[in-house]
């Protein structure tokens, strides 16, 4: 336990890819930061920097080398598949920066996918689907699969997806690296949006106009986080 | 209600993933039709075998010749006829004849049993010189009731040590109009004929007795006390000998299945393989939006029912025609003898639930092998790698 309120904490967090072999990368150095419940947090830096891979420990989709992660003060490192599904399932919701859509699947049953396996039926499904689609301005756009709409859309698809659990956090990778000036100003109102309603929000971006709403910016450079964190 | 989910989502990504589907079903139509086809013939001969043993005499005498089955003096039917329990002896000659090359079956029975026969004949009961034939062999070589076949032939005459040689023809008196598997390639004359053709005055090639119930044993007993070079062989017996036959044959084609097996089980490993990175990246999406490994192992394992029963029903249902309306084209040589690709006959055939309820099995496995372990090992890495 930490004893600080934190929604979501890293300490001493590595990652190394081919730890020990000739091809070693180290994506991530001692990186050390704590993210306040409810506020919106910037991981920033250029490309290759490894805000990605900081992004995908926090979603819990990647796991450290070393170091330890903490979820509102609880250590998750060493959780199970399981568990760490788990919290995927009920805490977090995750964009991806290439949205991650299932091709060939309408837009509705993307933003669904989460809630099979909880024995969601079909019709309630179709619902909430339909309604957070339709609160991100798609709902004309239900039926089409990801192959028929257009970057923005699918952005909006991905973030429906993220959304329909009803998590705490919600982490985005480069949420508008792949959309349009105009979509990207979207995509910055839902964020506002969603922190008015206490969600806590990470991201990680180049964009500097989503700095402005920030509460928190991390600057990582070569997988080291400029400061020390 | 999750398992529903599941299963519902699985079939939709059965439908979505079209052309994976299709592959997969194809190598396991193709694997499995002969299976299904070559089983539901050999156990259609079988059945009809087994019948025609089962509707034959309880007993069949024949003289030990040097180990093989030989000939048996005609008048030992009369003796026979005389134990307790026994209704009737009826003499037979029974042997293969080339006929234009073709090979049959000679039949010769008495003329009185002969009659017991019409019911099955187009044209009539065949008389003195006369004979009937099965359909096969009058569709092979174009003849119809009313007109004529050779039947071996005889010596008329020797001069200056050349024998003067005379076909043996026979007027067509009927043709067997069923299209059974085991009339159709038969030629039946009366018994007096059928020795003459042969020239084995005085034998025949066995003798079929029939007993009354309970009388088998006894008979059997009385007729080996007549000689002790009788063979003798009781109904249990033939049937007997027709299931080793059987297997035998099955064996053979289980044998050569196996082995062409062998050779399409990694071409269905690799097909049902068929787009695995795209699943892989399907499998990192679902355990990033909170699937967990047991959940996705469970719709792709209801993907396998699906695909597996439709493969395997297809499989039956070709199978089906391929018997019914192709007539076991190429396939019902292997289990039926002197037949070639094309059988004369209607081929037998019986569809039983076993062989259908094997071919799902092994179409799950099959299918299950190809793609549950490599999903599994997607899903315990963690989602970030999997989508990478």
């Amino acid at each position: 336990m930490t004893g600080v309120p934190y929604m979501m904490e890293c300490r001493g967090v590595w990652k190394i890819y081919n730890e020990g072999r000739p091809h070693e990368v180290r994506a991530l150095v001692d990186i050390n930061i704590a993210v306040r419940k409810g506020s919106l947090t910037v991981l920033t830096g250029p490309s290759g920097s490894g805000k990605t891979t900081l992004v995908g420990i926090m979603g819990t989709i990647e796991r450290p080398s070393r170091g330890r992660v903490y979820l509102e003060g609880r250590e998750i490192t060493g959780f199970s598949d399981v568990a760490l599904s788990m919290i995927r399932r009920e805490r977090t919701g995750l964009v991806f920066q290439n949205f991650n859509l299932l091709p060939g699947v309408p837009a509705w049953e993307n933003v669904a996918y989460p809630l099979i396996p909880q024995g969601v039926r079909e019709g309630e499904r179709r619902r909430r689907a339909v309604e957070l689609l339709s609160a991100l301005g798609l709902a004309a756009r239900v039926d089409h699969p990801p192959e028929e709409l257009s970057g923005g859309e699918q952005q909006r698809v991905a973030i429906a997806r993220a959304l329909v659990n009803d998590p705490d956090m919600i982490i985005l990778d480069e949420p508008t690296s792949n959309i349009d000036a105009g979509t990207a100003l979207q995509v910055l109102e839902i964020l506002k949006g969603l922190k008015r309603e206490g969600k806590t929000l990470i991201l990680s971006t180049h964009d500097s106009d989503l700095f402005g709403e920030a509460d928190e910016i991390y600057r990582l450079k070569g997988g080291v986080l400029e400061g020390g964190g | 209600m999750k398992t529903l989910n599941l299963l519902l989502t699985a079939a939709a990504n059965v439908m979505r993933q079209r052309l994976r589907t299709f592959v997969v079903i194809i190598c396991l139509i193709v694997i499995l039709l002969p299976f299904l086809t070559a089983t539901a013939i050999q156990e259609g001969v079988k059945e009809q075998a087994l019948l025609s043993v089962s509707e034959g005499a309880d007993v069949y005498v024949t003289m030990d010749m040097y180990g093989r089955n030989g000939m048996i003096p005609v008048e030992m039917a009369g003796e026979i006829e005389k134990i307790e329990g026994v209704t009737k002896a009826v003499p037979r000659v029974i042997s293969r004849i080339y006929i234009e090359g073709r090979l049959a079956v000679l039949l010769g029975l008495p003329l009185a049993e002969l009659e017991e026969k019409v019911g099955f004949i187009k044209g009539s009961a065949p008389g003195e010189g006369e004979t009937v034939i099965g359909r096969g062999l009058a569709d092979a070589l174009g003849l119809d009731v009313g007109g004529s076949i050779g039947l071996g032939v005889r010596v008329t005459a020797i001069v200056d040590h050349r024998p003067y040689i005379e076909r043996r023809i026979y007027r067509i008196s009927g043709i067997f109009d069923s299209a059974g598997i085991w009339t159709s390639d038969l030629v039946l004359v009366d018994i007096e004929d059928a020795i003459s053709i042969y020239e084995m005055e005085g034998f025949v090639s066995d003798i079929a007795v029939y007993v009354r119930p309970g009388y088998e044993r006894s008979v059997t007993e009385e007729i080996q006390k007549i000689n002790s070079y009788f063979r003798i062989q009781t109904k249990a017996l033939a049937e007997r000998y027709m299931e080793q036959g059987f297997n035998r044959k099955g064996g053979v084609f289980v044998s050569l299945y196996v082995m062409a097996l062998g050779l399409a089980i990694p071409t269905i490993l690799v097909l049902s393989g068929f787009g695995l990175s795209e699943r892989r990246r399907e499998v990192g999406i679902l355990k990033a939006t909170g699937w967990q490994t047991q959940e996705v192992l469970e719709m792709v394992f209801f993907e396998n029912i699906i695909i597996a029963v439709i493969g395997a029903s297809l499989a039956l249902l070709l199978s089906y025609i391929w018997v019914r309306v192709l007539n076991g084209l190429l396939i019902a040589q292997i289990f039926i003898a002197e037949v070639g690709n094309v059988a004369p006959f209607k081929v037998p055939a019986l569809f039983t639930p076993m062989p259908f309820v094997l071919s799902f099995i092994l179409a799950l496995v099959l299918t299950m092998t190809g793609s549950i372990y490599s999903t599994w090992r997607t899903s315990i890495v963690p989602p970030a790698e999997a989508m990478r």
